[in-house]
């Protein structure tokens, strides 16, 4: 956006960008400096000496790969309902599901929590699952249908000319193109589901079934003070999480432009 | 392969939608747009799990909100009518929490979106490390502010590292208990939650600028623009439509807010980070009013949906312009 050809230009650009980010990158190096002040590694022995560590770790992934599937089915298959194919009363339709988008976890606290003691669901992680990809099936589809709306109808066509059913043009012509939105729903998806607190918090009672959220104030409840060992545990929290973003980083960004928000 | 299919489509859009920033659809539907057969069953399973467990939920709230009730389901309900509501309106802590609210999304979403879309004008400019920056400012989006809460808790407390950095360079009239005074509290969640989420502006932004032909900036700078001139009265119309939708986007949010102020500060201290998500929690779990909380709530799901429905529309119409 800003030319850059003097070598001054070159710099001032230079310049700002790290201004820009020394506030963000300073909480992070808090962070990890605390967590081996005092005893250095230790803390972070002492983390997992509560032993608790796997389990949470494993709920975690099972909520986030339950959510991550169950929400990349149901946007994939009406996303292209939306974009490509007739329904009465479309804009309707989707204007139920965006409507949607705006509910807070707050509203859903009281019927999920009777649902869920009645049903026998409490302390099940499907009970967190369900919610969560309820809620981000919504702002998921908004993206994937304006994706979907770009290819061109005429490569759908072609195949449903050549006696291909609408299943097997969705699944061998449309899915193969879908890759950039697919990475970039399951990265908002995955950020969601692994960073939620409030539904597991309400919804996972038993300490078998808690979450990565939930060991901070774990580890706050166990040791009272001992500030070190808590952000130790913060740090082993974080680390899964920025590892998985820089993995989908590249697909993720393109796959953001690609769905462009409107 | 794939790599190269997705190219070719993505060039397919943008020309169907006349090189617009931000793509969008196509105005004039071509009339082979649409695949024979329904799309019914194909968006069944959205419907059925967004009606089932949403709209369910907003109808539940609704019979609840009438209803003096501790949660217990064996525990008898005494159906109130709307007295919920009328206690509602004259709680001086629900109108405090409205405020802040208010206060809270213009403040972070003005800086979140001036930091964002700089920094993205930056990112497009050729510098060195781009790929760092990038990270750098999108890895508190990907952290939970549960996982962050004890680390700002830390670095806020009358010992953290924040009042050290203010003594070490001479501001020491400054140094306070910051999460502990009515005066402070606010603008440190604020502050949390910008940090926390200029990362998706930035992204989002960076997004749109991609799209902006190179040709038209060349064009500018050639009728004598300035950069800043040329971001300005260029580059920042043509982001028009990202900066419409993450406005409704954080209008949403911040009525959504809970995790920042339930875990930095509880709300606290007297109410001073009060938001309707925390004043709802507090509600319910911890007084057992799940009557009132449910009205809350209910009043909380007006303002998102008339708020957002609001909004839309005049995008939509300052689009037709």
């Amino acid at each position: 956006m800003f030319s850059t050809r003097s070598r001054m230009s070159k710099i001032v650009v230079q310049v700002l960008a790290t201004l820009i980010v020394i506030p963000y990158i300073l909480p992070l190096v808090a962070m990890v400096q605390g967590s081996f002040a005092g005893r250095g590694i230790g803390n972070y022995q002492k983390v997992f000496g509560t032993g608790v560590v796997g389990t949470y770790f494993r709920n975690s992934i099972i909520i986030s790969v339950g959510t991550i599937a169950l929400v990349y089915v149901c946007t994939m298959l009406a996303a292209f309902g939306f974009a490509k194919l007739r329904i009465a009363g479309k804009e309707a339709w989707f204007w139920v599901l965006l409507a949607a988008l705006t509910m807070p976890e707050a509203v859903l606290l009281t019927p999920l929590f009777v649902t869920a003691s009645t049903f026998d669901m409490y302390n099940q992680l499907i009970a967190v699952i369900l919610p969560l990809a309820a809620l981000q099936v919504p702002f998921a589809i908004l993206l994937a249908r304006n994706f979907f709306e770009g290819i061109p109808t005429a490569l759908m066509e072609a195949a449903r000319v050549d006696g291909a059913n609408v299943v097997k043009v969705f699944w061998y012509i449309v899915l193969p193109l879908t890759r950039p939105i697919a990475a970039a729903i399951v990265v908002l998806t995955l950020i969601n589901s692994w960073n939620a607190y409030l539904l597991p918090m309400l919804m996972l009672n038993d300490p078998s079934k808690q979450v990565v959220t939930l060991l901070p104030s774990f580890f706050t409840s166990q040791y009272t003070n001992d500030q070190t060992g808590v952000l130790a545990a913060a740090v082993i929290t974080a680390v899964p999480v920025i590892i998985a973003y820089l993995f989908l980083q590249k697909s993720f960004e393109r796959g953001l432009s690609a769905g462009a928000l409107k | 392969m794939s790599a190269r299919t997705s190219t070719e489509v993505r060039e397919g859009r943008s020309a169907g939608s006349a090189g617009r920033p931000g793509g969008g659809r196509p105005q004039v539907q071509q009339w082979k747009d649409r695949l024979e057969g329904s799309g019914i069953p194909w968006i069944l399973l959205a419907v059925i799990l967004v009606v089932g467990l949403i709209y369910f939920s907003i109808g539940y709230t609704g019979y609840v909100s009438t209803l003096d009730w501790n949660g217990f389901i064996l525990s008898p309900a005494d159906h109130v009518g709307a007295s919920n509501f009328t206690t509602m309106f004259s709680d001086r802590v629900f109108w405090l929490a409205l405020q802040h609210t208010a206060v809270f999304y213009v403040v972070t979403f003005t800086i979140q979106t001036a930091i964002g879309f700089f920094f993205a004008a930056l990112m497009h400019s050729q510098l060195k490390l781009g790929n760092v920056y990038k990270v750098i400012i999108f890895v508190p989006t990907v952290l939970a502010p549960a996982t962050m809460a004890p680390v700002f808790r830390n670095i806020f407390d009358t010992h953290g590292q924040f009042n050290w950095l203010l003594e070490h360079v001479g501001l020491n009239f400054l140094a306070r208990p910051w999460l502990a005074e009515n005066g402070t509290a606010m603008p440190v969640v604020m502050g949390i939650t910008i940090w926390q989420w200029t990362g998706l502006t930035f992204i989002l932004f960076y997004a749109a600028m991609s799209q902006i032909e190179t040709e038209i900036l060349e064009a500018a700078r050639v009728d004598g623009a300035g950069n800043l001139r040329t971001l300005w009265s260029i580059v920042w119309p043509m982001c028009a439509g990202t900066t419409a939708a993450l406005a409704v986007l954080g209008f949403i949010g911040a009525l959504k807010t809970f995790d920042v102020p339930y875990l930095i500060t509880k709300g606290g201290p007297n109410h001073a980070t009060e938001f309707l998500g925390t004043y709802i929690y507090q509600t319910m779990v911890q007084q057992k009013h799940f009557g009132y909380a449910a009205a809350i709530s209910i009043a909380l799901l007006v303002l998102a949906i008339g708020g957002g429905v609001a909004m839309s529309i005049r995008n939509r119409a300052a689009e037709g312009k």
